[in-house]
């Protein structure tokens, strides 16, 4: 499990993002994202090295013609 | 002129084929349908918006066009509920927040088009888990939507609304949407029909978003045919959805009464184990059932399966993070707690790790399509127990009190179908000794959703009807 303790959390939100976790969401939160980051950190075990993610050019060209065909 | 409790054990396809030939109208079907929306709804809790007036004004169309001998098609007439993440134009749209409680758009979503072109009459906006972020429709803003089979349990979520009402007689069809198993789980739940479709062959545009690269827009119905009938409608490209499929549509209803003889089914074993004691004997015999009308069952792999909470959470959480991040940080005390911590999470995941779980996507389709290359289509059960017990939030519990892990007792046997992408339809196998749904899925390739009807057509048929609720 990934060492994620609830006062990093609050901090990391506080100067990321201006957020305020209270204390109760940060332990909840440094639980959830470490449990998150300790699965993830399994598929090491997968064969992942030169996939694409899913982010294909085609969504990209298609939403750049949207904005587009909005401003006409 | 029907009685109401005749009129409302109709499905789709009977409605349709009695009003083309104006046998019925749908002006008494609709009443039919407002009456046992106001006599359940203190009960059940199904509707955030109950959209009468519209609907029989809608409903009076459809009979005079039908009259003059324009029948539109089988939608024609039919009333629908929509889950409350769909827009509409000039009728609130909450998701099934307090955020959204006062949101009215000024644009219709493109399933809600689709179906309204159809003739379709809309009976109102259905409860669901807030913003689509829980599976058990426990909502503290709108009411606690129950389970028409027992109501101290869930009816599943997020989608819980629209597959209550399908059991409970409130609604003829209803949309659902599924990011995780949303559609899928109150259909096992409640005990109907969830189709989830191939991503992209159904927009998504003006559905409110949990996450765009999971979320899926589909039928929960009373029948495979009529959840056949319903994606006819919805399904095909939209220019306002840019990730919508160009595919060909199918005639999804012609496949249904197919049979299935020499068909090859591939149990996934990863998702057979952790089942209690009923949904594996009802899922082990619904395989039995299968084989009996001809079709070969056999065992696949998907062994990344196992990696499924990592990437399908870490995926839901930080997408959503990321739409919900302005309200966040103006709102949060308006969300439900455990709504908020999910955000939170998604706040402070890893970007890294983030595009890890997305190119973990491509392994598990392809274990996915490699154990497909056996079979024509995949089965496994949807939930490992029936319908847990209310609890408070995201958490419901077993009848011993005991906490249900939510992820390992659901989601892994759902979420792993919107991280592929493929079509994943979900059906009743039976009641449990306590008298509550159980639920099997059939999951097809990619775009092959007419495989997965015809499949699910004919266990439906061998099945015979699955006893109503007593407690209605």
């Amino acid at each position: 499990m990934a060492r994620l303790t609830p006062e990093t959390v609050k901090v990391l939100a506080h100067q990321l993002y201006d957020y305020d976790l209270s204390d109760d969401s940060a332990v909840s939160v440094a639980h959830i994202v470490g449990a998150m980051t300790h699965y993830l950190r399994r598929l090491d075990a997968l064969p992942l090295g030169g996939l694409q993610p899913p982010f294909g050019y085609a969504t990209i060209v298609a939403e750049a013609q949207r904005i587009n065909r909005g401003k006409k | 002129m029907s009685n109401p409790a005749e009129l409302l054990s109709f499905d789709v396809a009977t409605l349709a084929e009695n009003f083309r030939r104006k046998m019925l109208s749908p002006v008494e079907v609709t009443d039919a349908y407002l009456a046992q929306i106001e006599r359940l709804e203190p009960k059940l809790r199904c509707y955030i918006t109950v959209t009468a007036d519209l609907a029989r004004a809608s409903a009076k169309q459809a009979e005079t066009e039908i009259a003059s001998g324009n029948w539109r098609g089988p939608f024609h007439g039919i009333p629908v509920g929509l889950k409350d993440l769909c827009s509409t134009k000039g009728i609130r749209t909450t998701g099934g927040s307090k955020i959204l409680a006062d949101s009215v758009p000024d644009f219709d979503c493109t399933v809600w088009a689709r179906l309204a072109e159809a003739g379709a009459v809309l009976l109102g906006k259905l409860n669901l888990h807030e913003f689509a972020a829980g599976a058990t429709n426990t909502n503290q803003h709108w009411g606690v939507c129950r389970n028409p089979y027992n109501t101290d349990r869930i009816p599943g979520g997020s989608s819980g609304g629209s597959g209550a009402a399908i059991v409970s007689r409130m609604a003829a069809a209803t949309i659902g949407t599924d990011t995780g198993g949303s559609i899928r789980i109150p259909a096992a739940f409640c005990g109907c029909v969830g189709m989830k479709q191939t991503y992209s062959r159904v927009s998504r545009y003006g559905v409110l978003p949990l996450s765009d690269s999971l979320d899926h827009a589909g039928p929960i119905t009373r029948s495979v045919r009529d959840a056949a009938l319903m994606l006819q409608v919805i399904a095909g490209h939209d220019p306002n959805d840019a990730t919508s499929s160009h595919e060909p549509v199918p005639d999804y209803a012609s496949v249904c009464g197919r049979e299935v003889k020499g068909m090859r089914l591939g149990v996934v074993r990863e998702l057979t184990v952790g089942l209690s004691s009923e949904v594996a004997s009802s899922f082990n015999g619904a395989l039995a059932k299968l084989s009996e009308i001809g079709a070969e069952v056999t065992e696949v792999s998907i062994p990344v399966i196992e990696h499924i909470a990592g990437i399908s959470s870490t995926i839901t959480f930080v997408e959503a993070a990321e739409y919900h991040q302005s309200w966040l940080r103006t709102r949060p005390g308006d969300y439900g707690i455990d709504v908020r911590r999910a955000l939170e999470a998604g706040m402070l995941t890893p970007g890294p790790l983030y595009v890890r779980a997305q190119r973990a996507r491509s392994v598990m389709l392809a274990q996915a399509l490699t154990a497909l290359e056996r079979c024509d289509a995949l089965v496994a059960p949807t939930t490992a127990i029936p319908a847990p017990v209310i609890d408070v939030g995201a958490r419901a519990k077993l009848p011993t009190g005991e906490a249900v892990d939510m992820v390992a007792a659901i989601l892994r046997f759902t979420a792993p179908f919107n991280v592929t992408g493929q079509p994943a339809l979900a059906l009743p196998t039976g009641l449990s000794a306590d008298g509550l749904p159980l639920s099997m899925q059939i999951i097809g390739r990619p775009f092959d959703e007419s495989g997965v009807f015809q499949i699910a057509s004919a266990y439906e048929a061998a099945r015979g009807p699955l006893p109503e609720p007593k407690a209605l």
